[in-house]
C-alpha cells in the first residue's frame, strides 16, 4: 500500500525561492527512507508539505490514498493526528515538565486523562526518559531533548513518524541511540521519513535513500548510502 | 470533531493570562464597565421619555369647546363633518353635564367644586387622530379666513407645543447618546481586541504546537473567546452593579415623581413589566457579546487556524 504519494510536486515560497521542484515519488508502508541533501535542498520542505504546516504550489500530494492538497481546513487537524512529526527546532514547551509536554499533545486532541495517564509513562519508558518525566527541558541534555519530541510525535501512536534531523548536534553515541529507537518504532510497522544530511548515520542503517539537490531528486536507491 | 470539555483548557487560561496582562484586562473590563453603564442610563431614560410621550399622546388630541347657545343642527352638522375627516380614528362628544361630571370626579374632595355655581362647563368634540402628526392641519380647520373660529365653536386647544419639542428633543439627544454608545463600544473592542492579541502572543508557541499534533480549529480559539467574553461579562456585572445604585438612589426618585404628577404607568423601574431586569441582562449580553465579537476579531487578525 503506498502511505506516501508526490505526483510533481513543487513548492515556491513567497519569496519565489523554489524549495522542490517536481517531485515524484512513493512510499510504501511500514518503509523507513532516508532524505538527504545539503542545507537548503528542500528536506524540510519536503516533512512541512506532509502535515500541511504549508501548502504545495503545484501537484498533488496522497497520503494513505488520500489527495490532502484539497484538504477542507477542518480536516487538517485529522491528518495531522495520524503523522508524528519531530520537528528541526524541537518546539518543546519551556514552562513545561516532560510529562506535560507529552501529556499536552494528547490532551489537545482530546484524548481523556485516564489514557494519558497511561500512555505518557509508557512512551517515556521507551524512549528511556521514565525518570526524568519531572525534568524541564531545559534541564535536558540535547540527546534527551531530542528523544522527548520522539515521544510526544510517537505517543499517539500515529502509522506516520516523520524526523527532521532528529540527530542533528549528537554525539554519534547519542545519535546511534535514536536510529535505534527510530528503527524499532519502524519495525512494529510504523512509516518512518527521517531528513538528514549525517553521511555516517545513513551508511550505517542501510536503507532506502532519497537524495534532494536544489530542490530535485537526484537519486532514490534501496539499501543506499549516502554519497555514491 | 471530538472537543473533550475541558475547563481548565477553557478557563484556567484566562485567569493566568489576566495575571499577566493584568493593567491591560483591568482596562478593558473598566472601559466595558463604563460604557454599559452610559448604556444602562441611557436605555432607562430614552425608555421613560417614550412612555411620557406615549402617554401624553393618548390624551385627548384636539378639544373642540362649542358654544353654549350652539344649535342642534350645527352640532350634529360639524360632528358629521369631523367623522368624515380620514386623519380621525374616534371622535366623542361630551355633553355639559358629562363634563362636569366628570371636572367633579377629577377634582374630588377638592376646594373648587364648593365654589362652582351651576355649570360653567363647555360642550366639546374630542378627536383622536390616526397620526399625531397630522394635529395642526386638522385644528387649523376650525379656524376662518378672518383667524377667528367658525360658527359655534368658542376654542380649540390641540398638541401643546412642548409635546412637539419633547419629540425634536428626544430625537437630537437620542442621536447623540446613540453615536456616544458607538464611539465608547468600539473603544471598548479594540481595548478588548489588545488583550487577546496580547494573550494570543503570549501563547503563540503553545498554540504552533497544538496546532501541529492535531488540535481542532475550536480548541484552539476557545479559551481566547472565553477571556474576551469573561472581561465583557465581567464588564458588564461591573456597570449593572453601577447602574443598580443609580437607580436605587437617583433615578427612582425622578420616576416617583412622574407618576405622582402625570400619573405615566409604564416607567423602567417602577412600572410592572420588570423593565429594569431586561436592561440589566441586556447588559450583560451585550458586555459578552463585545467580548465574543472583539476577541473573535483578534483570532481572525493574529490566529491563522
Ligand atoms: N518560510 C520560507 N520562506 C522562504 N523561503 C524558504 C522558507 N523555508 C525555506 N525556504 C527556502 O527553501 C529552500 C529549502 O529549505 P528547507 O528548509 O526545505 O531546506 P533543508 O533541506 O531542510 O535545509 P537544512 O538542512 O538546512 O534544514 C531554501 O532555499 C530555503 O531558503
Ligand atoms: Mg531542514
Amino acid at each position: 500500500m503506498n502511505m506516501i504519494e508526490f505526483r510533481n510536486v513543487s513548492k515556491i515560497y513567497d519569496n519565489d525561492s523554489v524549495a522542490l521542484k517536481d517531485i515524484n515519488l512513493v512510499i510504501k508502508k511500514g518503509e523507513f527512507v532516508f532524505m538527504v541533501g545539503p542545507s537548503g535542498s528542500g528536506k524540510s520542505t519536503f516533512i512541512k508539505l506532509l502535515i500541511k504546516e504549508i501548502s504545495s504550489t503545484n501537484g498533488t500530494i496522497f497520503i494513505a490514498g488520500r489527495n490532502i492538497c484539497n484538504l477542507k481546513n477542518n480536516r487538517i487537524p485529522q491528518l495531522r493526528r495520524n503523522i508524528g512529526c519531530i520537528f528541526q527546532d524541537y518546539k518543546l514547551l519551556s514552562d513545561r515538565t516532560v510529562f506535560e509536554n507529552i501529556a499536552f499533545a494528547l490532551e489537545v486532541i482530546g484524548k481523556p486523562n485516564y489514557i494519558i495517564k497511561a500512555q505518557v509513562p509508557q512512551v517515556l519508558k521507551l524512549v528511556g526518559l521514565f525518570n526524568k518525566m519531572d525534568s524541564l527541558p531545559h534541564q535536558l541534555s540535547g540527546g534527551e531533548q531530542q528523544r522527548v519530541c520522539i515521544a510526544r510525535a510517537f505517543v499517539n501512536r500515529p502509522p506516520i513518524l516523520l524526523a527532521d534531523e532528529p540527530t542533528g548536534n549528537l554525539d554519534p553515541a547519542t545519535s546511534d541511540g535514536i536510529m535505534k529507537l527510530l528503527s524499532r518504532i519502524n519495525l512494529i510497522g510504523t512509516t518512518v521519513v527521517m531528513a538528514t544530511h549525517e553521511k555516517s548515520i545513513v551508511n550505517a542503517m542501510r536503507r532506502r535513500v532519497v537524495e534532494l539537490e536544489d530542490g530535485i531528486i537526484i537519486r532514490d536507491q534501496r539499501r543506499g548510502v549516502y554519497g555514491s | 470533531m471530538s472537543l473533550v470539555f475541558r475547563p481548565k483548557h477553557i478557563f484556567g487560561e484566562t485567569f493566568s493570562s489576566l495575571r499577566r496582562n493584568f493593567l491591560m484586562g483591568f482596562t478593558a473590563i473598566t472601559t466595558v464597565a463604563i460604557t454599559l453603564f452610559i448604556v444602562g442610563v441611557f436605555s432607562i431614560i430614552v425608555f421613560d421619555i417614550q412612555s411620557v410621550l406615549s402617554s401624553i399622546e393618548s390624551q385627548v388630541e384636539i378639544a373642540v369647546y362649542l358654544k353654549d347657545n350652539i344649535s342642534d343642527d350645527l352640532k350634529v352638522y360639524i360632528e358629521d363633518e369631523i367623522k368624515d375627516w380620514p386623519e380621525v380614528e374616534e371622535v366623542i362628544f361630551i355633553s355639559k353635564d358629562q363634563a362636569l361630571e366628570r371636572f367633579k370626579t377629577q377634582n374630588e374632595g377638592s376646594d373648587i367644586l364648593k365654589e362652582i355655581q351651576g355649570n360653567p362647563l363647555p360642550a366639546s368634540f374630542e378627536i383622536r387622530l390616526k397620526d399625531p402628526q397630522k394635529i395642526e392641519q386638522v385644528a387649523l380647520r376650525f379656524v376662518d379666513k378672518d383667524g377667528g373660529n367658525i360658527e359655534g365653536v368658542d376654542e380649540v386647544i390641540y398638541g401643546r407645543n412642548y409635546v412637539k419639542k419633547l419629540f425634536s428633543i428626544t430625537a437630537v439627544t437620542g442621536t447623540i447618546a446613540l453615536l456616544i454608545i458607538i464611539i465608547l463600544v468600539l473603544a471598548t473592542m479594540v481595548l478588548i481586541f489588545n488583550t487577546i492579541r496580547l494573550s494570543i502572543y503570549a501563547r503563540r508557541k503553545e498554540i504552533e504546537v497544538m496546532k501541529l499534533v492535531g488540535a481542532t480549529n475550536w480548541y484552539v480559539r476557545a479559551p481566547f473567546l472565553f477571556e474576551g467574553s469573561f472581561e465583557g461579562f465581567v464588564g458588564g456585572s461591573i456597570a449593572v452593579l453601577l447602574l443598580y445604585f443609580l437607580n436605587r438612589f437617583l433615578l427612582i426618585k425622578g420616576e416617583t415623581a412622574l407618576v405622582e404628577t402625570m400619573r405615566i404607568k409604564n416607567l423602567a423601574l417602577l412600572g410592572t413589566n420588570n423593565v429594569i431586569i431586561f436592561i440589566y441582562l441586556a447588559i450583560i449580553l451585550l458586555g459578552i457579546l463585545i467580548g465574543l465579537l472583539s476577541s473573535g476579531f483578534a483570532l481572525r487578525r493574529y490566529l491563522k487556524v
